[in-house]
This record gives C-alpha cells, sequence and structure tokens, in this order.
C-alpha cells in the first residue's frame, strides 16, 4: 500500500510536510495503472483542439467517422478504431479547410504571429516561428529541431513553388494537421518498467491524459508548460495544474463529451419519431432536449458543484421554447433556469425529454428499452440481448387487446427465455410509462389508467418520483459513474483487478458529498491514473475474445484492454463483440 | 338504553371508521402528479394565427361562381390595351398604366370585370339584417355580409393555389412581426360561456412547426409585442356556445398583415367579428368586418409589386373599380358613397401561452 511507504518515508522532519502534501488523505490501493494506449482523436476532441489553437473564426462543419460504443462508452472504442483510407479522406478534408481559412487574407494577420519579408517568397523564419508555436499545440509536445526544420523546409519549397509563402505554410499545415502524431494520442513512458511492471507516464502523455479527460481537448500551453518545466512529476506541481484545469471553463466541454458519451446520446444522431404519431416531436425538440440535459448536468455537478446522485431527484433545469410545449408551459426566449412544481412527475434526469423520448420506439413508450438503459447506462449492468429466436408477434399485433404497455410487456413473463431479463429491466421501466414515446406526461394509455408502480433492487415504489429516489440510494449509481470516469479518463475499461481501485474512489466520491470536481482530483491526483503496465505487444493475427460477462449484482465493468505497442509501431485492434450494442 | 358490550363494540367500530378515514384520507392527500395544468389557465387561453385566406367560396372548376372565367390581369390588360400596332412613349403606356394603378378612379373602363355570381358565400352577418345583396353561408345561415367575396371571387391570385393565398400565409409564418395573437379572458367553460372577452395582439414569436411540416405545434408562447404602441391591442367581448366564440361588433380593430421580407403592413376592419370553434389545442373559423376600400388598395400594391399581380391576374384598378363599386359599408359623411367594404378571412389559429411585456421602468424614473 501506497501509504505504509509514505508513512515509511517520514524519516526526517525536514521532509514530513513536503511528503504529506503528496500523501495526504491517500488510502489509494497499489495498481499497475492501464495498459498504455493508442487512441484515435474523436471529432469532438478535433474540433475542441483545433478551436483552441485558432480560435472560433474557424469553421469546422465535419464529422469523423463513429467509433464502436465499447463497454459503455464510445470513448473506449477509440483505443479500438482502425483507420481506413476513407477515413483519411475525411481527416483530410477537414485538414484541408482548416489551413485554407488559418491563412486566409481575413485571418493571417492575427494566427500567423509574423508577417513574411516578401508574401511571394518563402520565409523560413517566419514559417519557423509558427508551426513552432503551431506544432507544439497540434502534437502536443515540443516538436523536436529535426521536426521542425521539415515542416520549415516543407513549406519553404512548396512556397517557392508557388510564389505564395502564405501557400506554402497552408500545405505544410495541412500535412501536419492529418500527420500521425496529430491524429492519435499515443501514450509512452520514459521510465523503465519496476519489478512490477508499472511505469510512470511521460510528463506529454500525462498532460495529453488529463486535457483529454478533463477538457475533451489537447493541453494547452499552460499544461505544456507544466509538462516541459517538470511541474507534472511532483504531487504539489500536478495538483496545481489539475485545480487550474478544474476551475477552467473548458471543464464544461470536457465533461459534456464524458455524460454525452455515458449517457449515450450519440443515439440522439439517428433518433426519429413517428410524425403521425408524435406531430409534436420535430428535430428542435430533440436537439434540445439533449441540450436540456447537458445544461442540467453542468449546471448541478460544475457550476453548483451538487451531489451527483441528486441528478435524478431535482426538479431544476433549463427550459427552451422548442421543449416548453412538450412540458406544457409558457417559455422564454432562449435557454432560461426552469425549476419544476413540487408535484411535478418532471424530477431528475430520468423524466427528462432526453432520457423517455431516446429509450423509447418510434411510435410507442417502451418500459424494456427505459429499464434497460436504466440499468447499463447509470448503474453499467448489461443486460443481455433478447435470445435471436425470440418472437415480438405478440407485441407488435396491431390487434393485440392489450391497452397499456404494462399489459404488453407482460406476455415477456409468460415465456420463461424472455422473462429472466425483462425481470431486470420492465419494473422500473414500467414507473416510467407516465411519458409517452415523445416524453410526454400522460395518466392514462387507450383509456386505461396507468399503474406506474415499479421496483428497482428491492425497493418498491408508486410513481417515477420514487423510482428517482430509489436511484438515487441505490450503491451502484455513485460506483457507476466513477467506473465510467476512471475508464473514460485512462482510454479503456477497467479490468476486475481494478476493483479495489475502483472502491477506493467511489469511497473518496462518498466521502466529498459526491462532487463531481472532487472525483475528477482524485482520479487524475491517484497514482493509477499516471501510470502504465509494460507494453504487450499484439501481432497482427491475434484477435481479442469476447469482453467479459459481467452479472447484474456485480457493479464492475466489463473489460476490455487494449495495448498499444510503442509509439512508432501502431497496432490497432477492433474488437467485434461487445455486450454494449445499443 | 344500550348495554356497555353494545356501547363498546360502537365505540370500537367508531375509532376503525375513523382510522379507516383517516388512512384514506392520508393516502387521498397525496397530490397526483401533474404537468402543465392544461392550456385553459387562470381562466385565460390563447392563440396564435397559422392561416388566413379571404374567405372565397369554390366551387368544382369554378363553374357556379365564375361560369364567364376568371379576370385578366396586369399582362391581359396590357396587351388588349396597346397590342393594336400603334406607336406610344413609355408614358403613354407603362407609366399610365403604373399611374393608374396608385392612383385609381372609379371611372368606367373597357374591361369586363367579372363578379362571384350566386348567392352562397362565406362569411358573417355583419350588419345583423338580411338584405337582398346579402348571402347564404354554406351552412344555411341567411344574412351574410361579403361583398368583398364578388369582388375576388373571380381573381385566380385569391382562389385556393393563388399566389396571395399561398405568399401571404407563407410570410405570415416566417415574419415574427406579422404574428397575429388573440387571448381570451374571463373563460369559466371553454365549451359554454356567455361572456368571456377577447384580446388582439401582435405577437413576436415564431410558429413552431410540428414534424409533419403542415401543423403547428401548440403550446408554444407568444410574447406580446407593445414596442411601438397598442394599435394592435382591441377588446372584444363574446361568448362560447356549444364550443363556438361569437363576438360583438368591435368598431375598430387593426391586425398586422405585413407580406414580402418583412414589410409592415396592416389591415383595419371595421365592426370586426370573430366566429371561431374552439378547442384546448387550436381555433378555426372566421373573422369579418368591413375593410377601407382606399386602404386595401393601398396594401395590395405596397406589399405586391406588378409582377406578383400578374402571376395571379390580379389588375389592381380593376378591383378598386369593382370594390368602390360593391361597397356596402361606412358611407362619406360629406358625400354619403360607401367607403368599406364587408369581407370575411378564413383562419385557423394555435394555442398558445401569451406572455405580456415587462413593466420596465423609464429610464428617467430611475
Amino acid at each position: 500500500m501506497r501509504v505504509k511507504s509514505c508513512i515509511r518515508a517520514v524519516g526526517t522532519v525536514a521532509l514530513t510536510s513536503l511528503l504529506l502534501a503528496g500523501c495526504a488523505g491517500t488510502d489509494e490501493p497499489e495498481n499497475p495503472g492501464t495498459p498504455p494506449r493508442v487512441r484515435v482523436i474523436t471529432t469532438q476532441q478535433y474540433l475542441n483542439t483545433v478551436g483552441n489553437v485558432f480560435g472560433s473564426s474557424v469553421s469546422m462543419d465535419m464529422k469523423f467517422p463513429p467509433l464502436r460504443r465499447t463497454d459503455g462508452l464510445l470513448a473506449n472504442g477509440a483505443a479500438l478504431a482502425g483507420v481506413t483510407a476513407g477515413k483519411i479522406e475525411t481527416f483530410q478534408r477537414a485538414a484541408s479547410s482548416i489551413a485554407a481559412q488559418v491563412v486566409a487574407p481575413e485571418r493571417r494577420n492575427y494566427l500567423i504571429p509574423c508577417t513574411p519579408a516578401d508574401e511571394k517568397k518563402a520565409d523560413p523564419e517566419c514559417a519557423k516561428q509558427f508551426f513552432a508555436q503551431t506544432g507544439r499545440l497540434l502534437h502536443r509536445r515540443k516538436l523536436s529541431e529535426e521536426e521542425l526544420g521539415k515542416y520549415v523546409t516543407s513549406a519553404s519549397q512548396a512556397a517557392d513553388q508557388l510564389k505564395d509563402f502564405y501557400a506554402g505554410v497552408e500545405l505544410t499545415l495541412e500535412s501536419m494537421l492529418i500527420s500521425p502524431e496529430v491524429l492519435f494520442i499515443v501514450e509512452s513512458s520514459d521510465e523503465k518498467p519496476d519489478k512490477n511492471g508499472t511505469r510512470k507516464l511521460d510528463a506529454y502523455s500525462l498532460a495529453s491524459r488529463l486535457s483529454f479527460f478533463l477538457w475533451d481537448a489537447g493541453p494547452d500551453d499552460m499544461v505544456l508548460t507544466a509538462a516541459e518545466k517538470g511541474e507534472l512529476d511532483s504531487e504539489r506541481g500536478l495538483r496545481k495544474v489539475v485545480d487550474a484545469m478544474l476551475a477552467s471553463p473548458r471543464l464544461e466541454d470536457g465533461m459534456r463529451a464524458f455524460f454525452d458519451d455515458m449517457l449515450g446520446f450519440d443515439d440522439f444522431d439517428a433518433l426519429s419519431k413517428d410524425p403521425t404519431v408524435y406531430p409534436f416531436f420535430t428535430g428542435a425538440t430533440a436537439a434540445d432536449a439533449r441540450e436540456q440535459t447537458m445544461r442540467t448536468i453542468v449546471d448541478h455537478l460544475i457550476h453548483k458543484q451538487e451531489d451527483y446522485r441528486e441528478l435524478f431527484t431535482t426538479r431544476e433545469t433549463f427550459m427552451s421554447p422548442a421543449l416548453a410545449p412538450l412540458y406544457q408551459i409558457p417559455a422564454s426566449r432562449g435557454w432560461t433556469e426552469y425549476t419544476f412544481p413540487e408535484d411535478s412527475p418532471r424530477q431528475g434526469l430520468l423524466t427528462q425529454v432526453s432520457f423517455v423520448a431516446l429509450r423509447a420506439h418510434p411510435g410507442r413508450s417502451s418500459p424494456t428499452l427505459r429499464g434497460k438503459a436504466l440499468r447499463e447506462r447509470l448503474l453499467c449492468q448489461v443486460v443481455p440481448p433478447p435470445p435471436p429466436n425470440v418472437d415480438f408477434g405478440k407485441l407488435e399485433n396491431p390487434d393485440a387487446h392489450y391497452k397499456t404497455q404494462r399489459e404488453r410487456v407482460a406476455v415477456h413473463l409468460e415465456d420463461p427465455a424472455c422473462a429472466g431479463c425483462h425481470k431486470i429491466t420492465d419494473p422500473m421501466g414500467l414507473a416510467l410509462e407516465s411519458f409517452d414515446g415523445a416524453g410526454r406526461f400522460r395518466t392514462e394509455e387507450n383509456g386505461a389508467v396507468i399503474d406506474t408502480s415499479g421496483e428497482l433492487d428491492g425497493v418498491h415504489f408508486t410513481d417515477v418520483v420514487g423510482l428517482g429516489k430509489a436511484l438515487h440510494d441505490n450503491p451502484a449509481l455513485p460506483s457507476c459513474l466513477v467506473d465510467r470516469l476512471y475508464s473514460y479518463g485512462s482510454g479503456g475499461a477497467a479490468k476486475p483487478s481494478d476493483r479495489p481501485l475502483l472502491k477506493y474512489y467511489t469511497a473518496e466520491f462518498q466521502k466529498s458529498g459526491y462532487k463531481l470536481p472532487e472525483i475528477l482530483r482524485t482520479i487524475t491526483l491517484s497514482d493509477a491514473f499516471r501510470h502504465v503496465t509494460e507494453v504487450k505487444k499484439v501481432t497482427s493475427n491475434e484477435w481479442h475474445g469476447p469482453t467479459e460477462e459481467i452479472v447484474i449484482d456485480e457493479q464492475l465493468p466489463t473489460t476490455t484492454t487494449v495495448d498499444a505497442s510503442s509509439s512508432s509501431h501502431i497496432q490497432t485492434v477492433a474488437l467485434t463483440n461487445s455486450h454494449d450494442k445499443n | 338504553m344500550k348495554s356497555n358490550a353494545v356501547r363498546k363494540m360502537s365505540v370500537a367500530g367508531s375509532l376503525l371508521a375513523a382510522s379507516v378515514t383517516v388512512a384514506l384520507s392520508t393516502a387521498s392527500a397525496q397530490p397526483a402528479l401533474q404537468e402543465g395544468g392544461g392550456a385553459l389557465k387562470d381562466r385565460r387561453i390563447g392563440y396564435v394565427m397559422t392561416h388566413k385566406y379571404w374567405a372565397v367560396y369554390e366551387t368544382e372548376g369554378a363553374k357556379t361562381e365564375c361560369p364567364q372565367g376568371f379576370n385578366d390581369g396586369p399582362r391581359e390588360q396590357f396587351k388588349k390595351l396597346f397590342d393594336d400596332g400603334k406607336k406610344r412613349s413609355i408614358v403613354e403606356a407603362q407609366l399610365k398604366r403604373e399611374g393608374e394603378q396608385w392612383h385609381p378612379t372609379t371611372e368606367p373602363e373597357s374591361f369586363v370585370f367579372k363578379e362571384a355570381q350566386g348567392n352562397v358565400s362565406y362569411g358573417l352577418n355583419l350588419d345583423g339584417k338580411i338584405g337582398p345583396e346579402d348571402f347564404t353561408s354554406p351552412e344555411g345561415e341567411k344574412g351574410i355580409d361579403n361583398q368583398l367575396y364578388r369582388v375576388i371571387g373571380c381573381i385566380g391570385h385569391y382562389r385556393t393555389m393563388g399566389t396571395i393565398n399561398h405568399f401571404e400565409n407563407l410570410f405570415m409564418r416566417s415574419y415574427d412581426d406579422t404574428r397575429i395573437v388573440i387571448e381570451l379572458t374571463e373563460v369559466d367553460d371553454l365549451k359554454n360561456d356567455d361572456s368571456v372577452v377577447v384580446t388582439t395582439y401582435r405577437g413576436g414569436d415564431g410558429l413552431l412547426q410540428d414534424a409533419t411540416g403542415e401543423g403547428f405545434i401548440p403550446g408554444g408562447t407568444q410574447r406580446i409585442d407593445l414596442r411601438w404602441g397598442k394599435e394592435y391591442v382591441s377588446k372584444l367581448k363574446g361568448k362560447i356556445v356549444d364550443g363556438v366564440l361569437i363576438t360583438e361588433p368591435a368598431d375598430r380593430v387593426m391586425l398586422p398583415w405585413g407580406v414580402t421580407f418583412g414589410t409592415s403592413g396592416y389591415h383595419v376592419f371595421r365592426g370586426f367579428q370573430l366566429k371561431l370553434k374552439l378547442d384546448p389545442e387550436a381555433a378555426e373559423g372566421l373573422m369579418a368586418g368591413f375593410v377601407d376600400v382606399k386602404a386595401f388598395n393601398h396594401h395590395l400594391n405596397t406589399s405586391w409589386s406588378t409582377h406578383h399581380h400578374s402571376y395571379g391576374q390580379l389588375s389592381s384598378p380593376s378591383q378598386y373599380k369593382a370594390m368602390m363599386r360593391l361597397a356596402d359599408g361606412y358611407p362619406d359623411p360629406k358625400t354619403g358613397k360607401n367607403t368599406a367594404i364587408s369581407s370575411a378571412v378564413k383562419v385557423k389559429f394555435t394555442q398558445v401561452y401569451v406572455k405580456q411585456p415587462e413593466q420596465k421602468e423609464l429610464v428617467s424614473k430611475q
């Protein structure tokens, strides 16, 4: 245990305060860390990074190919993605557009830090200034003299041939923007492994890990400078940087990306409702529903720093004119703060349109999809997919005499093959029957009063407010968040051997009153976050098998480990199996 | 006298009953979850206009109302006037016609104006009388005043598929400053209420089109626009009978009626009335009144240029002459000639929440 080694280290009074600063309160169990990973940059990370480097005036309407959701997170899929020729073309189009905008006459004066002596000729000095500054931010490390020299030479040659300094910069910047060093986040260590095979991430890798985790973007000058000065190597320096990053407005970007991933909100991209059944549910409704939940999360967890569990009971949210009709309330212009009344059924994230509309069919509600989403997204439990020979006829027959979804899903329980899973999804999904498939409140379905009673892991309730409270009190709720945060931040799913570490994180989270910034601080300052295991080489014909099956009462994730070889021999692996196919 | 045993049983029974009552009242005291509280809140309900068409009663192929076909427009008239091979200057031809458009007269012209025929028309009985020129509604109500229908019934522009018909709605939906809002207050029952107040406003927010692309979503919000004054605010008295709102005539009601590219046009109705079938999500029916002929013509010319008129064979000078000839209300005190013509507009509304502007304190008072 690390705490023991700290106590032993307190040999002299002079060192006591210094060491305690590093060890204070750390009951962190020993953990070898994660494998070093190679991750492809996501669309949003690329946009955020380029936006941070060149500013918001550079327009970037682009979308990279989607990642495979793996063990609950798209972020985990970033370490499994191969890059096809088609993807390279997408990256190249983005790079070409960005480079052209950077050197455009209306931007070059403030995006390029110098003016060439003659615009029709190469100017190596000016090009060097630009590429040294920009290259550092895009590569997330200082360029070597050799690397910088290559970029400058390339820019000069192009400028001479095209007789245009800015054209030379443009072409070279484009090549930089699609270089593997920019598109792949490669973790490395300059230390030799200890006896346990553990190595400390090098400062630049740690800077990137921190930055992509907390900001969903590459590190800025402040973080890179800290890395260059060795500040990330000390507890004190690291704490200072983490504190600054947690206080930065960019934390909102980072946590938006995380919760969007954790909640599976990429499903909004494919969400469609039958306009004849739900004419009031439009594209604007869907976009604002997603945004409403994001605003609620950011406000509750970051601005107000409130208890994470209360996200599932809070009546406080934000409202927009496009959403207000669905909630049957007047709206103000733009987004405004809104608190639902005490007798409102809208209490907590589960009752927001985003959850109940996204987890439903195009033309009707679905207790099963809602229960499954609750289990998988919020409690990190895995609900197996339906057996391949399942007969949906009884459910989909339009002449069925079932008036309510409760009656309809009861059919599941008649078939033992279905009942096993539906017993773990439907009882809490039925409480959400207060909301139709588009998220509108209702008390009746086809003329029959809706029974919203249900049960979650032994806690019984009569309505959706009770469900929110049951979820609030469910111990798997905070532990799942911790698990997802660690997976997201470290680039891959936690392993069963990480269980003591996750328990430690969860305990720290509890001590802090379930405040998000505190658990982020705990994770990023932990040894495990800063260390990687020895590199395991993956051969091209070596496939990973299916991820580990996790039963419902376990609150740990499935395990997907993705190993990266050294940065010069990138090996990416695509998994063919995953439990999370939603 | 009851025995002790009986008394005890009686007491026990009372206690049991009381405890059951308490239990029941406790259960029923837990308020049921509810949302919104419905469209009718605090005895108020608002609606925003989504469709408006000058009411034209159309039969198949227009055979009944336009047996001689439709009227000519600017291009056809220009050809008839000037396509005789004679050389004319621009002043004698194009500018002359433009002048007649902007300075119309009641002098007879060489063209035959085709008025709508028959005695069936949409509209309301604006004067409370049944006269020889009045129509009968398609539902059989007599005394319908809608002489504008005689004028526009055989002008392609105003009919289904006509360009004014289409574009007046398109632009009304596109530009927020053309938003017509009504709010019913003092409403006790949306089905039957012998006294309600209707207030007209100009709203300031966009309409919420639904997912079909054809309808509008009820439950939106319209903020009342009083930035330029209260010209669009009028109060009407009315009643609701079997779900139909009927208002008493209001002397003067001004409604925003801007069309292309944010023009700030309006129409003024005299003797304005509403007859709308109401439900919590929508209202549909007629609004009717007398429109001033000169103002109507001015609105037409300032909203639509001649090429627009040409698309729907609408000759502004000819229409003006017909309107003056058929005008049936508000005589000029000096000449005795009618200045306004009875009209009706088919309208649809969708329910909205009406939000009054915040009362801001004047800077000078701070």
